[in-house]
């Protein structure tokens, strides 16, 4: 093994000062075994299970591991040493783990093949149709449990009790269920803040199953306990009317005149409740441009989840956008650190409209 | 979909290594291979510098922080997606410059 005075030798040689030097080197030898099939990767610092997407990169550089070496900032001794240190081994690839947005769209269109439109009536068999369990989810879509279990699904236990299958509720059935505690909530003249959930259980429990209600509340709502230990509910305007309207503007695959529209809008939200236009984003179009200026659905989560696709599908809808407009379709797509005005400005040409900047058309020509 | 669990050991933190970067391939003299032989070494100026010494050259790099630290990962015989995190990588030694000869013999003026 080679020795602090060798080393010093040859550090006379190197022509180098020992005095401009630390006191500690250390001596790198291999092992008796040197590792070279090494699959690694960058670390995320995560606390929830994330979708991943694992990339091998090269480089033209050598990398060697080295346990139990300390670096230059890491002082361990004022006095002249020589440590041992070993190379474990070395590399010139190394695995990234990228942070991926996880594939949902694909999870609900295989939940909507069979939405949950209330318990079966009477002696009615439950209706025939393919339902899924966390763990066929979890083969079919690109996401973790977690990401899937955020999603606001009901778990409806069939028999036998011990499978569970994650249903989507179908949204009229969700309307109706909102319906009926949006009207009790009148009649009893409750806050939309303080809903308490056990009178809601009991007195819409003859027409709806009560974990439906509950499920109900907890889309709409906001859970909390008081004083007493009782569970309430803060109903969220924004929710509620937001989804008042697309209630509406799906009844009919057409546009609506806006000011008509924002009449029966308000009419048909709770009492107390105001509706507006910004609860809308990711929701609906405006178009100013026409008179009188109409509106239409047009929901985010129907757009193509590929960024071209998306993209290609918004410019066939309208040929020029505004950025404010535009922003709400295209957030989701935006993968860390990533903002929508760099993603326009990759995949869109800005333009000046009437004095107005950030107006945003295709690059490529629109492919229908 | 393949699900992979990343955990670290129970009860201990995971080690600290240290990666050393450098451009180029390491032979040995006689390529009767790496294993078992002395590679060079290593030093630390005052300021920080490390100064490696391998064979006849010498060469000044720098400390680098890694933006996104490395982790080695052991995976599990029986379950392949499984992986421990045996160490920890959160800086590097990187040797980007040119080795400098180091001259052994010099000649006496006569």
């Amino acid at each position: 093994m080679r020795t602090l005075e060798e080393v010093q030798a040859t550090l006379q040689i190197a022509k180098v000062k020992e005095e401009d030097l630390q006191p500690v080197s250390y001596c790198l030898s291999f092992g008796d075994y040197v590792s070279t099939t090494v699959s690694w990767s960058w670390m995320i610092h995560f606390q929830l299970t994330i979708s991943v997407l694992i990339i091998k990169q090269d480089t033209s550089n050598l990398l060697l591991f080295v346990p139990g070496c300390k670096s230059p900032d890491e002082q361990i001794s004022a006095s002249p040493q020589l440590m041992h240190a070993q190379i474990w081994g070395f590399s010139n690839c190394y695995w990234e783990l990228r942070r991926q947005r996880p594939r949902l769209k694909k999870l609900k269109k295989l939940l909507m093949e069979n939405p949950y439109d209330g318990p079966a009536v009477g002696m009615q068999e439950e209706a025939p149709g393919l339902k899924y369990t966390m763990d066929d989810l979890l083969e079919r879509i690109q996401a973790s449990r977690e990401e899937i279990e955020i999603e606001n699904l009901y778990i409806v236990k069939h028999r036998p009790v011990f499978v569970g299958f994650w249903r989507i509720l179908d949204f009229d059935y969700k309307m109706k269920l909102l319906g009926h505690v949006t009207q009790l909530v009148d009649s009893e003249s409750w806050s939309f803040s303080r809903v308490p959930l056990s009178a809601c259980l009991e007195e819409l429990g003859s027409l709806e199953p009560k974990a439906m209600i509950e499920h109900c509340l907890n889309c709409y709502g906001r859970r909390y306990s008081i004083e007493d230990g009782q569970v309430m509910y803060a109903l969220d305007e924004d929710k509620v009317c937001r989804a008042t309207a697309q209630l509406l503007l799906q009844k009919k695959k057409c546009r609506f005149n806006l000011s008509e529209f924002q009449e029966v809008w308000q009419q048909s939200v709770p009492e107390g409740m105001s509706a507006r236009l910004d609860q809308l984003r990711g929701l609906a179009l405006l178009d100013r441009s026409t008179k009188p200026e109409t509106i239409s659905l047009l929901r985010e989560e129907d757009l193509p989840e590929d960024t071209l696709e998306r993209f290609n599908s918004l410019f066939s809808l309208r040929e020029k956008w505004m950025q404010d407009d535009i922003e709400p379709y295209i957030q989701d797509l935006c993968g860390e650190k990533q903002t929508t005005g760099a993603l326009l400005t990759k995949h869109a040409r800005s333009s000046v409209q009437s004095g107005f900047k950030g107006v945003y058309n295709s690059r490529r020509p629109v492919s229908n | 979909m393949v699900q992979i669990v990343i955990s670290s050991k129970a009860g201990e933190g995971p080690a600290e290594w240290l990666l050393v970067e450098l451009q180029g391939e390491m032979v040995s003299r006689q390529n009767t291979g790496l294993a078992g032989n002395l590679m060079g070494d290593l030093h630390y100026t005052k300021e920080g510098v490390p100064v490696l010494i391998v064979g006849h050259h010498i060469l000044y790099g720098k400390q680098v922080k890694l933006e996104k630290p490395f982790e080695m990962m052991e995976t599990n015989q029986e379950n392949p997606t499984f992986y421990t995190v045996s160490a920890l990588i959160k800086k590097k030694l990187i040797f980007k410059t040119r080795p400098k000869p180091i001259i052994t013999n010099v000649p006496k003026k006569v």
